[in-house]
């Protein structure tokens, strides 16, 4: 299926007093369904702007966003959506917070509770279904926020720098996880990071954003296979890829 | 028991501190030669107090019911506000700004006003109760349930529920915390405001005992007077923890873990 998430000349522009500020675009871009597709960029690119114009959730200045040709006018619901902060809310255990998201949709929570138990499984986190998010740590807490982002099956996952706290093992753990899901159910991701690495381990195709004003000036596929681990890592083919990655942010100057 | 003990282990300081205390106080009168109707020795607040049990017992009850009515309506009212001002954006460019400038006066000022359109009874205490209590809980209220965190916003956002959804499940335990700094602070001026409101104009309560007692050289019996306010000031303090407790538990187990 092609072009299943189209944007077409989306722009904005936050205006504050009498200045105007560009936080992003104009950008086009085309989304397979089943893509995994990273935003790259240095900070205040305007990468999670992006990002949630195309989730609905912040008004465009102009342009347009379209799933399958339907305009997209309020935010998506059909997705599944992460930050840096999780959304695990303090006053319910790690079980409690993943069924919170069957609740707001108003799904049965009864029907899932396999499916809680699997998808803490997959993330090594079953023991801890009962506790309570301050009782684990900051990669713990991330890895019971992916299986709040995905246990209601979303077909677009939204990860806005899902990592960008944890330290470089934890964050090399979570990544082999993500991947791990993603290739099983195989929904369409929109990453968000400024990790080079992150983003070609992950990625079938890589978008680059220049700095301020934010534009998508080149995108990059990934043509490795999966799964990406450390053999595919140390190969020569990756290592060109994070390269040439860093070249074209050298000439941004950003590095 | 354990906690008991747990409690002793690290309680007994306070403890000796108090009976320390009362100890100087004791003897430091004797001791100094101070005159009972300027500062009565503990023993004696103790003895003549007792003579005046009945009174005291029947005006902590009136009391009691000026700060525990009004502090119960300045909770309602407060709430009902602080929710209505952060939902609705012309109420927060309006009354907001107008609560805001008048938790600058002291709300004590009104009572002499209140007590001459109201008279003397029950209703004009309650109502400088409710009005030194409202404020503090209506501006936390606000705070609270205006500071979700964007992530969070975003994330009920996505899921499509409806705005009663979202309130209950997740904007209103959010606020909780928040609000009960409201509640706390307003437990601990509620008593304030009622014995105030009978210095000024009363024939009962411990107000009313305290001021009269007082005129009376009988600085003994003001003190048996200011110990029972003591009291009820800390039942309601320790009720609205005890509350806090109850419907909060993963916040006060939080901070434990953040100390």
């Amino acid at each position: 299926m092609k072009n299943f998430i189209e944007i077409t000349d989306l722009k904005k522009v936050f205006v504050s007093g009498d200045e105007q500020i560009y936080a992003f675009g104009p950008a086009s871009i085309n989304i397979n369904s089943g893509e995994f597709v990273s935003v790259l960029g240095p900070s205040g690119c305007g990468k999670s702007t992006l990002m949630l114009m195309i989730a609905g959730l912040l008004d465009s200045t102009s342009g347009k966003v379209e799933f399958e040709g339907k305009l997209v006018k309020e935010p998506k619901t059909d997705i599944g959506i992460m930050f840096q902060d999780n959304t695990l809310v303090p006053w319910r255990t790690i079980k409690a917070n993943i069924e919170l998201q069957l609740e707001l949709r108003g799904l049965k929570v009864k029907d899932f509770q396999n499916k809680i138990f699997n998808i803490l499984k997959s993330v090594s986190l079953e023991d801890f279904a009962d506790r309570f998010s301050n009782e684990l740590s900051g990669g713990m807490q991330q890895r019971a926020a992916f299986c709040q982002a995905m246990i209601h099956d979303p077909k677009i996952i939204l990860l806005d720098e899902p990592l960008g706290k944890l330290d470089a093992m934890t964050r090399e753990k979570i990544r082999a996880d993500f991947q791990k899901l993603w290739m099983v159910k195989k929904p369409t991701v929109i990453f968000v990071t400024h990790s080079i690495e992150e983003a070609v381990q992950l990625s079938s195709r890589v978008i680059l954003i220049t700095p301020r004003p934010g534009k998508i000036d080149r995108e990059i596929k990934i043509d490795l296979p999966y799964p990406r681990d450390l053999n595919v890592k140390k190969s020569q083919k990756f290592v060109e890829y994070l390269n040439s990655i860093h070249e074209v942010f050298h000439e941004y100057g950003v590095i | 028991m354990k906690r008991f003990f747990k409690w002793m282990a690290s309680g007994w300081m306070l403890v000796v501190f108090f009976i320390g205390f009362f100890l100087f106080w004791e003897y430091s009168i004797p001791l100094f030669e101070i005159p009972r109707y300027i500062l009565p020795a503990p023993s004696e607040i103790v003895s003549k107090g007792s003579a005046d049990l009945d009174k005291l017992i029947y005006y902590t009850g009136i009391t009691a019911l000026e700060t525990v009515l009004g502090y119960f309506i300045a909770i309602v009212l407060g709430l009902g506000f602080g929710i209505a001002i952060s939902f609705s954006s012309i109420l927060r460019r309006t009354l907001y700004p107008f609560f805001v400038s008048i938790e600058m006066t002291p709300k004590i000022a009104f009572a002499p006003l209140f007590i001459s359109w109201f008279g003397f009874g029950l209703m004009p205490k309650v109502i400088i109760v409710v009005l030194v209590c409202f404020f503090p809980i209506v501006l936390n209220a606000i705070l609270a349930f205006n500071s979700l965190s964007n992530e969070l916003t975003l994330f009920y956002k996505s899921t499509g529920a409806n705005t009663l959804k979202t309130f209950f499940k997740i904007r209103l335990p959010a606020a909780l915390p928040q609000c009960f700094v409201g509640f706390k602070y307003a437990a601990i001026n509620a008593t304030v405001g009622a014995v105030i409101a009978e210095f000024i104009g009363s024939d009962k309560g411990l107000g009313f005992y305290i001021s009269i007692v007082t005129g009376n050289m009988r600085p003994d019996l003001a003190f048996a007077g200011i110990f029972f306010l003591t009291c009820l000031g800390l039942s309601v303090f320790g009720f609205v923890t005890m509350m806090e407790k109850i419907l909060i538990p993963w916040h006060i187990s939080m901070k434990r873990m953040n100390n």
